[in-house]
């Protein structure tokens, strides 16, 4: 089963006009009919939550209606539908996409995958001695930098009420593989068509199904910083971050949002081929992150600032 | 200068919310919201999650009917003036509300039984 990743999220939501605005503002490219797109053409598509076209709510106050994942040919959504056919129903949509539904209740569907390739490097560090730094004459950073541009959907973490068993369905049914785990919460899953630490964690609660955060990969930690520096300057509300994640070591600064989850930035993932061993750690900050970082808008005496700074 | 000092009261309109960071600790703590006429003052603290700011946006606390005070981190709905979670993750429980006054002047400020108590919580 050779599924790539996460090409889509549809949200049914309660203001369509403020979800538009934040997915704007955090970077994504409005490409008409409610669809907002990374650099990659992966993207988030918002309707207003009584819109007819949409697949049902799933209750809980889960505003997520659908995850559409790419696969790498027809033949492998063929497979998909036949190996789900089993034991539940598959439906072929028109898009030539196929829709099912997992065992925690999400609505999930499968479809050649449209990633763009991109091209292009990402934030290169001058560090002495490396074999590959930036040319010189390139700054590292640009404080005008126009609009920073997530490249590509990342994952989602859904809150399910028996990690065990929505777990064996992503490994057994669709051949995902579980990268590092968080005891007696959940598994970080890697599906067979990627090398990016994971496109989906869960975490198992026993009473709440809905979504804890999704997430798009940005070019790397400066453009995290930036892009969440100019979200928290226009109003937006910070919740976590930013700091850098021990296990897939991704940069991350996670947002409150209108689609009753938080929104992460995240950069620079670890990637894992099939001869990774899975770690485990107990849940906890000093797991979670492997540093946070905190800002501090005066940082010298001067003109406008206290005597010593804001370190009072 | 009254550090627990809010707003004028007729500044919030009907299904309108406001942030404020009366203990000056760089976020807001606090949330008006005016709901049937009466202004609701709230801790910006869900209880889903301890201690969770709730908009998403500055002053974004409600739905867009402005009817339901929403939790912007996973969804929790509470009534504005009961301040009881009756959707979402933590459903059943409360948000903590504030007492407050207005005064003479229309002015809106944190009961000032309050004030000690809650500064001295905010700024440990």
């Amino acid at each position: 089963m050779k599924i790539t990743g996460i090409e889509t999220l549809v949200f049914g939501v309660d203001d369509v006009a403020a979800a538009a605005t934040y997915l704007t503002d955090y970077g994504l490219l409005p490409a008409g009919g409610g669809r907002y797109e990374a650099l990659d053409g992966t993207g988030v598509v918002v309707a207003r939550a009584d819109d007819p076209a949409l697949p049902a709510a799933m209750g809980g106050g889960c505003l997520l209606r659908r995850t559409v994942m790419g696969v790498a040919d027809a033949a492998t959504v063929d497979a998909i539908a036949a190996e789900l056919g089993r034991d539940r129903e598959v439906r072929r949509l028109p898009d030539g996409s196929i829709d099912s539904v997992d065992d925690a209740g999400f609505r999930i569907g499968f479809q050649v995958s449209v990633r763009r390739p991109l091209s292009g490097l990402g934030e290169l560090s001058n560090a002495p001695g490396a074999p590959i730094q930036r040319a010189a004459n390139r700054p590292g950073v640009d404080a005008a930098a126009p609009q920073i541009r997530p490249r590509s959907l990342s994952h989602i973490v859904y809150f399910v009420p028996d990690a065990a068993r929505a777990e064996a369905f992503y490994v057994e049914r669709l051949g995902f593989r579980c990268t590092d785990r968080f005891t007696g919460v959940g598994p970080f899953l890697q599906p067979a068509g990627t090398l990016d630490h994971h496109t989906h964690f869960l975490i198992g609660t026993p009473h709440v199904k809905g979504v804890e955060h999704f997430t798009f990969h940005f070019g790397g930690p400066t453009e995290v910083l930036q892009n969440g520096s100019r979200f928290v300057d226009m109003g937006y509300q910070a919740f976590w971050g930013p700091g850098r994640h021990i296990l897939g070591s991704n940069w991350f600064w996670y947002f409150n949002s209108p689609f009753a989850c938080h929104v992460e930035m995240d950069a620079d993932m670890d990637l894992h081929d099939a001869t990774w061993r899975p770690r485990e750690l107990p849940l906890g900050a000093d797991n979670s992150q492997a540093f946070l970082l905190r800002s501090r808008r005066k940082w010298m005496p001067g003109p406008g600032a206290p005597e010593a700074g804001d370190y009072a | 200068m009254d550090a627990l000092h809010l707003c004028r009261a007729d500044a919030i309109g009907e299904g309108r919310s406001r942030g404020f960071d009366p203990h000056g600790i760089g976020s807001d703590t606090v949330f008006l919201v005016r709901f049937r006429g009466q202004l609701h003052a709230w801790r910006d603290a869900c209880p889903h999650v301890d201690g969770a700011p709730m908009a998403w946006r500055k002053d974004a606390y409600l739905n867009a009917a402005g009817t339901r005070i929403t939790c912007h981190a996973h969804g929790a709905q509470f009534e504005p003036d009961t301040g009881a979670c009756i959707a979402g993750p933590c459903t059943g429980r409360s948000l903590q509300r504030v007492a407050i006054e207005i005064d003479a002047h229309g002015e809106v400020h944190v009961a000032a039984h309050l004030r000690a108590e809650e500064t001295e919580k905010w700024q440990r």
